[in-house]
């Protein structure tokens, strides 16, 4: 393995570590900012999402115009289609149903949430679930694709990203010092060693600009989950594994000029540009948040709970996978990475997933938590 | 300060899915608002979810309650009376 490999394998886990360990703290829960909207009229840990956005714009832009990005907009990133919307649309019901976002699972699995690890399976199952359907999927985000080749809104006006980012940034500044005047940043909290959410969401746009810099992409994890899926079903089946047409494809192939490294992987079962930086951060956010919950004396395990809630984060885990692949990304490669710089992909999800978390919420109080 | 006939509901709620604490703690709140306010039953729940220790506290101090949070071993004790 090159030392440049390395070197991007370590920025991974050092930003997973730290992700992990924030989220920790402040239990930010993205699935719970976006279902608690609806369920209880809760909107504070959005608007500390809304900062972690807008305070990413800030430093990814800033990066931009210092000639800190290796890529810009970067990979992965295609032009919008209605897969997004009907991606993110199932996301938020898997999110809310699995009680966390496929970064919230990992940092609840590591202060030992038993239903979280249900739900980690639940995602390799999906993931390995959309494998077989990927063909007809592909076909129909072809067919509904929209403006071919155009990734950003800046790109969709011809303009460059500083007339559209920076107004952005100077109207959520003036609502930010509304917000802070009227007292609605912090939390009355009672958890021992607490960070408030505002503090986590600045720190997690810090850790993200890092990735970006570092690695030429801000975090992303769930190719690895399918990665994962991929292996395992190789073990099971592997001529129906070479059938697939979604583990032979390669999205990823671009040059990372400061390491001299060319980026190339996907979903196959095998160690490539994909592993060596989601595998890394998938770790990272687990351990991160272990030795937070450690240091907190609060890692725990508990096993004997209701089988409905077994059964909704096991299910939320395989919707939530399909449709991350479907969408394509998750909502934190969304919304922590594209929205920052306006990906049009992103902005569709994000619509989307308000969508699902809104049916999520019911399906939750319906059917999970009856009483 | 407990009165002798004052009886103690217990939920572990520990493990369980978000946000199930909230939403057990309301819910037996509906149920059992009589018994509260009139002193007669106290409800504590027991939670390993960090952001419970916020949201219940916040909900239930809106609604008139009085709620205090404590760090037992490795977990939070909630308890709710009027």
């Amino acid at each position: 393995m090159s030392s440049a490999i390395l070197i991007v394998a370590g920025i991974c886990l050092l930003v997973g570590l730290a992700a992990g360990f924030l989220m920790h703290r402040s239990d930010y829960c993205m699935a719970g900012m976006f279902r608690d909207l609806f369920l209880f009229r809760s909107t504070l840990m959005l608007r500390t999402l809304l900062l972690l956005i807008i305070t990413s714009m800030v430093l990814f832009e800033g990066a931009h115009l210092c000639g800190l990005l290796p890529f810009y907009p970067y990979p992965l990133l295609g032009s919008v289609s209605g897969a997004n919307i009907i991606g993110g649309f199932l996301f938020g019901i898997g999110m809310v149903l699995a009680g966390g976002c496929v970064v919230g699972t990992l940092y609840k699995m590591g202060a030992g949430s038993v239903l979280s690890m249900v739900a980690f399976i639940g995602l390799l199952v999906g993931s390995g679930f959309y494998a077989e359907i990927h063909p007809f999927w592909s076909i129909l985000a072809k067919k509904t694709a929209i403006l071919k080749g155009v990734i950003t809104l800046p790109q969709l006006f011809s303009v460059e990203p500083g007339w559209i980012i920076w107004p952005t940034v100077l109207i959520s500044i003036f609502f930010f010092l509304k917000w802070l005047k009227q007292g609605l940043w912090l939390r009355k909290a009672y958890a021992e060693g607490y960070l408030q959410p505002w503090r986590v969401a600045v720190g997690l746009s810090v850790v993200n600009v890092v990735s970006y810099i570092g690695v030429g992409m801000p975090m992303g994890i769930t190719t690895t989950y399918a990665k994962i899926a991929g292996y395992f079903e190789n073990l099971l089946w592997p001529e129906h594994l070479a059938s697939l047409s979604y583990f032979r494809a390669v999205p990823l192939n671009a040059r990372l000029s400061w390491l001299d490294l060319q980026l190339v992987g996907g979903a196959a079962p095998k160690i490539d540009a994909v592993a060596y930086i989601q595998g890394p951060v998938i770790i990272g956010i687990v351990l991160g948040s272990a030795i937070s919950a450690i240091m907190l004396r609060e890692l725990q395990f508990h096993w004997r709970l209701p089988l409905r809630q077994y059964l909704s984060v096991f299910i939320g885990g395989i919707v939530m996978a399909l449709a991350s692949r479907m969408a394509p990304a998750c909502n934190v490669w969304h919304l922590m990475g594209g929205l920052p710089i306006l990906a049009l992909q992103s902005i569709v999800f994000l619509v989307g997933l308000f969508g699902g978390a809104w049916v999520g919420g019911c399906l939750l109080t319906a059917f999970v938590m009856k009483a | 300060m407990k009165s002798e006939s004052m009886t103690v509901v217990e939920f572990d709620i520990r493990g369980q899915i978000c946000p199930s604490s909230l939403l057990i703690t309301l819910r037996e709140i509906n149920v059992r608002q009589k018994n509260i306010r009139s002193g007669a039953q106290q409800i504590v729940i027991l939670t390993d979810n960090r952001d419970a220790t916020i949201t219940v506290p916040d909900a239930l101090s809106n609604m008139g309650y009085v709620v205090s949070v404590e760090k037992k071993h490795n977990y939070y004790v909630i308890e709710v009376k009027v």
